[in-house]
């Protein structure tokens, strides 16, 4: 039965006007990057940005492309670490939180508090480094590259909101009643009705590793095992490099189009996230449509 | 059965309690003894054999005769700076820690037993008890440290040239004595108060600290291992002697921040977080609520990917994007100006418009970001409410206000605290790509990461005073956090952190 | 309570791992075998795998070693290059004074050379020669063995010569003839833009804010182009004489050139912070560029140009061509070091001394395999594989005089050499480069040296791109600030270490 609420049409009026601007305003700045990556990079130099492409090319996506080896490579490598952070993450945050939003745990504040206590201080990228390429001797191993960011503290504790907010107590009492030990209560009750802080504690997760460069940077000894970004990164900072440095250099520099590269880049890099990302988007996308106008 | 549960266990544990004025004199004169032996007049540590020792090290004689031979824990440290051994800094610097936490320990366990009968539940004297117990264990450890510590120098140095003091054997039997007895206190209070210890806990819910195993051990070796670096904010890192061996400066790496305009920075970074935290979150908020109420499935699907593009930007190309539209001549928002009719503006020479711009982006950049939490929250709030409120007669302002939003508040004070956590950092890209290194706008968008950036590139060896300055922000954040945290914890025990 | 204990005895584990990596090691003996890891800058061949097997199958014959070359990639380089020092890990080293050579070496990031070499590596350092040697000395120690092929780097300005001819303008060789050149381009065509000046090259000066200040350099026989740090300087001929130059009328009126030709639209108003875009040049974005020059860009450029634009033409002028300063570039421009905690510093300088004393190993390091790689044809080099370019290990602290094969763009660079070389013979020290050997240590007054550079970033880097109004008051305003920063406490340090350093070697 359609329930018309008249007070509520102005809202809907409004709330249509401001998120069309809203999301005109946030992808205005991408089609710039898209139209930039097919114009010609002497174009870009000249004239700067604009919507549509000017003098249209694939010059920037060749050039990426250049050595299909390395970039397949990159990419293979990209899903390898985000499907290995965020399964495996997803999993220990998940039970971590779990424990914490236990109101009979007797240490569940001191554990937080540690948990806390790491974003707070900490000793700096050398000590950091140091105990992953010196004491443990992970220095050009993948494992080097999606271990540090498996668990971060601010996750953790968003998935505890989440469980603590979907998972009312009184069935987990219940449950307890009936003799339910820890395990099945997290397998049984907790994770199913953990859709949505699933998808987005996974969401943000999977995003952090899809994007990183720093750790390919700092701990890669080899080619082999750089990520995406850092694959596509590098290669403009190389150009940058050889050109400001002062050595006679052979590698002939003018074949390198900077400017649109850098916009190419950030279209291939994205590409593959903006093709998951529905899927994930039911999670956490859905409407409160009663009292609405249906339709 | 668990003496605690059964009433005779409990009045037993009553009983007994008459019987604790010994014990507790026993536990007060432990405090005291400790106490006492940590005041600077007492020699803890001492240098023996000063001139062969002296010879070792190879002090001068000047800078020799004003060494005394004994020293107090903190005094110690200063020994350190000025022979110059910083081999035994490190060491010396954890024994201070110790020790200071043991004092703090046991005034703590003083006062909270002072106002034990003023703690809900009957706990205060619990409480005290495990206050007063860690203190013990602190203050053995301090001892054991301590020996430890001259064991180590003996063995560097290849001589007798350090030796614990009566004070640590005191201290240390004083920890042990006052531990053993506190344990029976404790044991009957557990009784009392119905609560449980380590073992009681651990047979009930073992399967949850197997699930945190994973957890300790990852921020074991990630974060807490790491966090011995704090040291090096105290030292003068040269490669000859390494790290842990630099000599130990104290806190001369922090000049620099009490010599720079700390206060300008502070005023910024904070002000700029602020800014950020609370209009952020709050246009997070109001977007998510407005792309809920979106009745056709596919547009609230396609505008919130729209919304949530700007963080696939980076900032490295934002900047280049900003520049493009800021720019003097031929920037986009000049072109449109003088289109209009207007002057253009300089905006890259005039930094009044900065806090705005930078503001804006920032937004720009992470209102799609943000917003996917409070989606996610707004859609487990069961329709059932709304329906509910429906009949009642409410119009959808009257829904918003008394059902999405207070809903939404656990979430929002979550993230509010975090990030207040995080107050004196910044978001450094943010601010060194969009403003780079123009000077004429560092008044304006000056922020602490940004100029500690600029002093540590300038200055390669400038190990010391990046980390004095980390440790600068890390501080003044903790103290932000445990207030504010306090303070919840006060009005509604559930939205707090920890 | 439980994790700190737990905590304190991994730190005791952790304290005695990292207690072991300055170990000395024992006397080497050859029977064991080294492997040795060479930490050099920039991203690796294609075929870094083939070359080093080809290079460490003769290695492993005579010194029972291999080497395994390690990039920093140019991602943060610099980062990396300090950390890698710190952590430790790296035998051979890249060095080079825009790494900050001096500084580390000072600090005690490298291994003393002296003995070292007496024993091991007697031939590189007859061929070094004691003069070469000597300008890698720091505190009177030597810790790295230079490149050893001179090379003029000398500041100067890259302009269009073809516009310059088209409309019959001066040469830009001094500042009225620059502004002439400059302002006939600006008149004749208006639309193009004369110069992409930004702060990228003057960032971390302390002599210069901004990148346009450089074209002073017509005007002063300085000792060092743009002066010493702190608005000192001093002239070439004298070089211990030091003087002030910020607080005099020169500096006034120099600034107010600057403004005149920020007015005459010679940049653009939103220069300073203008992402410094190295391709403007070679894309027809602007006519000349005025900073961080060389005569090695100067040829890349001119090769840029034959490709795309035939009808283009680059040209080169050294400052030092109309002041009569030249010298060449210093030892330190590139160098290798050995780092302190290698465990086989014996090896590392014998396998040095292999690299640079041997023309097959050297020619197999620079330039790979001969018929696969490359090819020489004349006596020119020739490049036969995409998979390993011209010293493609980015060795160039490997480069040695006499093994070293010509590239066809060489024929120009060394006829620009030999004309420096010409003008630096009639200096007063001929073909020293004094500045280049000066590493300041300037730990006492740190503090007053970053207030002053943030005082130029802010107030010095508007007046000299001529963004102020009234240069003047602009230009008190900089003076007052920059004495309340402790200008005075940084200059007292300096010149009293200056006068020590040319005293010691006789700068006089």
């Amino acid at each position: 039965m359609k329930i018309r609420d008249r007070s509520a049409v102005p809202f809907h009026v409004i709330k249509a006007i401001l998120l069309a601007i809203l999301s005109v305003l946030c992808v205005l700045p991408f089609i710039m990057i898209i139209s930039g990556s097919l114009t010609d990079n002497y174009t870009i130099l000249k004239e700067g940005f604009s919507l549509f492409p000017r003098n249209i090319t694939a010059e920037a996506y060749r050039t990426i492309f250049r050595s299909p080896d390395g970039i397949l490579q990159a990419y293979k490598m990209n899903f390898y670490y985000t499907f290995m952070g965020t399964a495996l993450g997803l999993l220990v945050i998940t039970l971590t939180a779990y424990v914490i939003s236990r109101k009979d745990f007797k240490y569940r504040n001191k554990v937080s508090f540690l948990i806390y206590f790491t974003t707070i201080f900490g000793g700096g990228m050398i000590p950091w480094y140091m105990m992953y390429t010196n004491v443990l001797g992970l220095r050009g191993t993948t494992l080097a590259i999606w271990f540090p960011a498996l668990m971060s503290s601010f996750l953790v504790i968003l998935m505890r909101t989440f469980i603590t907010g979907s998972v009312p107590d009184a069935v987990v009492e219940s449950a307890k009643i009936d003799g339910a030990g820890h395990w099945i209560i997290f397998w049984r009750i907790v994770l199913p009705v953990l859709g949505p802080g699933l998808a987005t504690v996974g969401l943000f997760q999977a995003l952090g590793y899809w994007n990183d460069w720093y750790r390919s940077s700092m701990f890669s000894t080899s080619s082999e095992t750089w990520s995406l970004q850092f694959y596509l990164y590098d290669m403009v900072n190389s150009t940058l490099a050889m050109r400001q440095m002062a050595q006679n250099v052979s590698l002939n520099t003018a074949d390198l189009p900077t400017q649109t590269v850098k916009l190419a880049m950030a279209v291939v890099a994205t590409g593959p996230v903006l093709l998951f990302y529905p899927f994930v988007q039911r999670y956490f996308v859905s409407g409160i449509t009663i009292g609405a106008v249906k339709g | 059965m668990n003496p605690s549960m059964t009433a005779a266990g409990r009045a037993a544990a009553r009983a007994g309690r008459s019987g604790d004025r010994r014990k507790l004199a026993a536990m007060g004169l432990c405090a005291l003894v400790i106490l006492i032996c940590f005041v600077p007049a007492f020699p803890w540590i001492r240098a023996v054999n000063t001139e062969a020792l002296y010879g070792t090290m190879g002090l001068k004689a000047s800078v020799a005769k004003k060494l005394s031979p004994d020293h107090s824990v903190l005094t110690f440290l200063s020994f350190v700076e000025t022979s110059k051994q910083g081999i035994l800094g490190f060491w010396s610097f954890l024994l201070l820690i110790v020790s200071a936490a043991a004092i703090i320990l046991i005034l703590a366990a003083g006062v909270t037993y002072a106002i034990r009968n003023r703690i809900a539940e009957g706990k205060g004297m619990l409480r005290a008890c495990s206050f007063f117990q860690k203190g013990m264990i602190f203050s053995l450890a301090a001892a054991a440290g301590t020996a430890g510590l001259t064991i180590f120098a003996n063995s560097h140095y290849g001589m007798t040239g350090f030796a614990a003091g009566w004070p640590v054997y005191a201290a240390g039997a004083a920890g042990a004595c006052g531990y053993l007895v506190s344990k029976r206190i404790e044991k009957q209070e557990m009784i009392l108060c119905r609560e449980h210890g380590f073992i009681e806990e651990f047979r009930r819910n073992w399967v949850l600290f197997l699930f945190l195993v994973p957890c300790f051990v990852f921020f074991l070796i990630n974060n807490y291992l790491p966090m011995t670096g704090i040291y090096f904010a105290f030292t003068q890192f040269n490669f000859r002697d390494h790290l842990f061996a630099s000599p130990f400066v104290g806190f001369k790496n922090f000049e620099f921040l009490v010599r720079s305009e700390i206060l300008h920075l502070t005023q910024n970074t904070i002000l700029y977080n602020i800014v950020f935290i609370v209009i952020g979150n709050i246009l997070q908020i109001f977007f998510a609520i407005l792309i809920s109420h979106v009745a056709n499935k596919r547009m609230r699907k396609i505008s919130q990917t729209m919304i949530f593009m700007p963080y696939f930007v980076s900032y490295v190309i934002l900047r280049v994007l900003v520049f493009n539209m800021f720019e003097y001549e031929v920037g986009l928002v000049n072109n449109f100006i003088t289109s209009m009719g207007m002057e253009r503006i300089d905006f890259y020479n005039t930094p009044e418009y900065w806090p705005w711009l930078i503001t804006a982006f920032f937004l720009w950049k992470n209102i799609g970001y943000g917003m996917v939490v409070y989606l996610a929250t707004i859609t487990g709030i069961s329709t059932e409410y709304y329906e509910a409120a429906q009949i009642d007669g409410a119009n959808i302002y009257q829904q918003i206000r008394y059902i999405t939003v207070p809903l939404l508040k656990p979430t929002f004070i979550i993230l509010l605290l975090y990030a207040l956590g995080g107050i004196m950092k910044g978001q450094f890209e943010l601010f060194y790509q969009l403003v780079g290194n123009n000077g004429t706008l560092f008044n304006a968008t000056d922020i602490f990461d940004t100029y500690v950036y600029r002093i540590t590139t300038t200055q390669p060896l400038s190990m010391g005073m990046g980390t004095a300055a980390g440790l600068f922000q890390s501080l003044f954040g903790f103290l932000v956090i445990m207030i504010t945290n306090l303070c919840i914890k006060r009005r509604n025990p559930e939205y707090a952190l920890f | 309570m439980r994790h700190l204990k737990k905590t304190l005895s991994m730190l005791l584990a952790l304290m005695m791992c990292l207690a072991l990596i300055p170990a000395a090691s024992a006397e080497d003996d050859l029977s064991q075998e080294a492997n040795l890891v060479f930490y050099v800058m920039g991203d690796a061949p294609q075929d870094e795998t083939a070359v080093e097997d080809a290079i460490n199958a003769i290695l492993k014959e005579k010194f029972n070693a291999t080497i395994d070359f390690q990039f920093s990639t140019w991602t943060d380089f610099t980062l990396k290059y300090n950390t890698q020092l710190t952590s430790g890990g790296a035998d051979l080293i890249y060095i080079a004074n825009w790494l900050d050579y001096g500084l580390l070496a000072r600090a005690g990031a490298f291994l003393e050379l002296d003995d070292l070499l007496n024993k091991y590596a007697p031939e590189l350092r007859a061929l070094a020669g004691e003069d070469m040697l000597n300008m890698c000395r720091v505190e009177g120690e030597l810790y790295a063995v230079p490149a050893l092929w001179p090379e003029y780097v000398p500041l100067g300005i890259k302009y269009r010569e073809d516009l310059r001819a088209k409309y019959d303008l001066p040469y830009p060789d001094s500042l009225e003839n620059m502004e002439a050149y400059f302002a006939g381009v600006k008149a004749n065509e208006p639309d193009q833009a004369i110069l992409r000046c930004t702060t990228s090259e003057s960032a971390s000066s302390l002599s210069v804010a901004f990148d346009a200040a450089n074209v002073l350099n017509f005007k002063y026989a300085w000792t060092n182009a743009n002066g010493f740090p702190y608005g000192l300087t001093s002239d070439y001929a004298t070089p211990d004489q030091v003087y002030d130059y910020w607080f005099t009328d020169a500096f006034t009126e120099d600034m107010k050139l600057l403004k005149k030709w920020a007015d005459m639209g010679f940049w653009s108003k939103s220069a300073l912070s203008d992402t410094n875009d190295s391709e403007a040049y070679d894309n027809g974005l602007c006519i000349a560029e005025v900073a961080g020059m060389n005569p090695n860009k100067q040829i890349s450029s001119a090769t840029n140009f034959a490709k795309d634009h035939p009808e283009w033409e680059s040209a080169y002028i050294t400052y030092g061509e109309v002041t009569g300063v030249l010298f060449p570039g210093h030892a330190t421009q590139n160098g290798t070091a050995i780092v302190r905690g290698s465990k086989y510093p014996e090896r590392c300088a014998m396998i040095l001394n292999y690299l640079m004393t041997d023309r097959e190993m050297n020619e197999l390091v620079q330039y790979g395999i001969k018929g696969v790689h490359y090819d020489v044809v004349d006596g020119i080099y020739e490049n036969l594989s995409e998979n390993f370019k011209y010293e493609n290990f980015n060795t160039w602290n490997l480069r040695v005089n006499e093994y070293k094969l010509p590239q066809k763009s060489d024929v120009a660079l060394q006829a620009m050499f030999d004309k420096y070389n010409e003008i630096a013979q009639k200096t007063r020290f001929p073909n020293v480069n004094i500045y280049g050997g000066f590493t300041e240590d300037y730990s006492e007054y740190e503090f007053e040296r970053t207030a002053v550079s943030n005082v130029m970033r802010q107030y010095l880097a508007p007046i000299q791109a001529g963004l102020v109004d009234d240069v003047d008051a602009a230009v008190a305003e900089f003076r007052e600030k920059v004495t309340a920063a402790g200008l005075q406490k940084c200059r007292d340090g300096f010149t009293e270490q200056w006068k020590a350093y040319c005293e010691e070697y006789g700068y006089q």
